[in-house]
């Protein structure tokens, strides 16, 4: 039995004891649920073990061979590809995706770019602090959830930074708050407390809460008496008072806050608040943690940034990295590309259907260990080992924070990892089609 | 009626598990579903036979309703999946999951069906 890092979020828990012979996994133990899925996709019944070509309309067993010809011919037929997804693959992979991009002079991003990405540029400008998990374990006072649910998408997060006992302080549970912001009494709720703050806002009003925020900041004497968004003015009154009093407080986003409005920016009127919080605060601060879903979410920045110095989207054109206006939704939107290489993700699935409906118009590789929406579309196929059971490498758990991932077992019937197959693809470009 | 659409990810209704260890019925069970305030349920005239169509300038779907407590009155949740995605919108560049006007009404029609998604957007190709 040997102790190993789940890949089954972004939480990359690395007290996961796992039994395995090498060839098979026979026990897993301390996996959450989403954790233990991870571990059985091992032999799912959609996982892909042969790669795949659409032939008459249906995808048609192939040999690796014809496979990645048919792959090699849509990437030279096409002069514009999008590469898209990443973040459930390992950094090694995401860094020989960037340089397939600028090969083939593609437009690269990751599925960040729709997600936590998007804060993180924000915090980043406006010079937020972001913490780590063992901070908040360690040193955490206030934790406020707003518009996440870590209970169904991240289920340990809860269980790591609220019900912990850290080092430098006597008590763990009892001195952190719990605040939740949300119009949805999700499973969150469950865990809270009688002396945490349980805020059901109403929908879309996330803004007036903030606004109200930002003005009372240093004063809890002008709220108004009906209170705002539908809180009450205690509550509100307790949220001030925590907000300002705590030592070391973190919010943790989800993907509630980070939505589009036409009149406002609601992440950066957030980040705005915090930021004034903080330049006031005597004695603490509030950090930000961003709550990613893949598992590796956080590193296709990291890995972007350390190669070109741009953290996010890359586009390159005549092999050179190019500034561009353009973002994943306005490529696809404008359908100004001409085929899709799809890593690790399920865009048919997860985008809006005016999005998925371009990307299904223009021929489609994918590069995936199971069949999903998105395989029903793909021209080709092309099946990879599961990064951290059947392949190993590095990635960025929620926290910014580097993490080695280990291979458990050997992949089914010898797949390559995604590294070593997008590498493939690189090679066979090289030498022009064949090996 | 006018609601608030919101798509969330939820754990019992996982589109990664469904494809995964469900099966294709299993899969629509549990993602094509909505769920909304059991007094909006009343309000719709709405029966464990009867389905909800919900639709925006996007599209429409047609997908089971379960009562639930936990959404506010005149909001409706979706799992995120294919079915809440056909009414996902992209507004200045980005993309809306949450909060999204949508009008719904009770219907007797079928499901939306997994398949008929797939086909209509191999019909593209």
């Amino acid at each position: 039995m040997k102790r190993f890092t789940c890949s089954g979020c972004s939480l990359l828990c690395d007290d996961i004891i796992v039994q395995s012979d090498g060839l098979f996994i026979s026990e897993v133990m301390g996996a959450c649920l989403k954790g233990k899925e991870r571990f059985d996709q091992v032999s799912a019944k959609n996982r892909i073990t042969s790669p795949l070509i659409r032939k008459d309309g249906e995808l048609k067993e192939v040999s690796w061979d014809e496979a990645t010809k048919k792959a090699i011919e849509i990437i030279k037929n096409s002069s514009i590809p999008l590469l898209y997804g990443f973040s459930n693959v390992s950094c090694e992979a995401q860094d020989v995706g960037i340089k397939l991009a600028q090969k083939i002079n593609g437009f690269i991003d990751s599925n960040a770019s729709i997600c936590q990405g998007k804060i993180l540029n924000k915090a980043k400008s406006l010079g937020i602090n972001l913490t780590t998990i063992t901070e908040i374990i360690n040193k955490g006072d206030l934790i406020i959830l707003w518009g996440a649910n870590p209970a169904e998408t991240v289920p340990r997060l809860l269980n790591k930074v609220l019900f912990s006992r850290g080092k430098f302080r006597m008590t763990g549970r009892e001195i952190k708050t719990l605040v939740i912001v949300d119009p949805i009494k999700t499973a969150s709720f469950r865990v809270m407390g009688v002396r945490d703050l349980p805020l059901i806002i109403e929908p879309n009003k996330d803004i007036d809460l903030i606004r109200m925020l930002k003005e009372e900041c240093c004063s809890v004497d002008s709220i108004p008496s009906q209170g705002v968004a539908g809180i009450d003015k205690n509550d509100l009154k307790r949220l001030l008072l925590h907000l300002t009093g705590a030592e070391n407080g973190v919010i943790i986003l989800g993907q509630g806050v980070i939505q589009p409005h036409p009149d406002y920016n609601l992440v950066e009127e957030l980040l705005e608040l915090l930021q004034m919080i903080n330049e006031r605060q005597e004695k603490g601060r509030i950090s930000l943690l961003l709550m990613g879903g893949h598992f590796n979410m956080a590193g296709f920045d990291h890995v972007a940034l350390s190669s070109f110095g741009v953290s996010g989207k890359l586009e390159f054109k005549h092999n050179q990295l190019i500034k561009t206006d353009d973002t994943l939704v306005s490529k696809i939107e404008k359908e100004n590309f001409d085929s899709s290489i799809i890593v690790g993700t399920d865009p048919i699935s997860h985008l809006p259907h005016s999005l998925s409906s371009k990307i299904a118009k223009k021929p489609l590789i994918l590069i995936d260990n199971h069949h999903t929406a998105t395989s029903h579309i793909a021209e080709v196929v092309l099946p990879t080992a599961i990064t951290g059971i059947e392949s190993g490498g590095l990635a960025y758990r929620l926290d910014q924070v580097p993490i080695e991932l280990n291979k458990i077992i050997n992949p089914s019937n010898n797949l390559p990892s995604d590294e070593e197959l997008l590498n493939q693809l690189y090679r066979l470009i090289n030498q022009g089609g064949s090996e | 009626m006018e609601f608030l659409l919101n798509s969330m990810r939820k754990i019992n209704n996982d589109q990664v598990k469904e494809h995964a260890f469900g099966t294709e019925q299993s899969l629509e069970e549990r993602l094509a579903i909505c769920f909304i305030n059991p007094k909006d349920f009343e309000k719709l005239k709405l029966v464990s036979s009867l389905h909800l169509k919900i639709s925006n300038k996007e599209k429409d779907v047609i997908v089971n309703v379960e009562k639930d407590d936990n959404v506010p009155e005149g909001t409706v949740v979706m799992p995120v999946s294919i079915w809440s995605n056909r009414l996902s919108v992209v507004q200045n560049n980005e993309l809306l999951y949450k909060n999204i006007a949508v009008k719904i009404e009770a219907t007797s029609e079928p499901i939306m069906k997994f398949k008929e998604i797939i086909n209509e957007l191999l019909v593209k190709k």
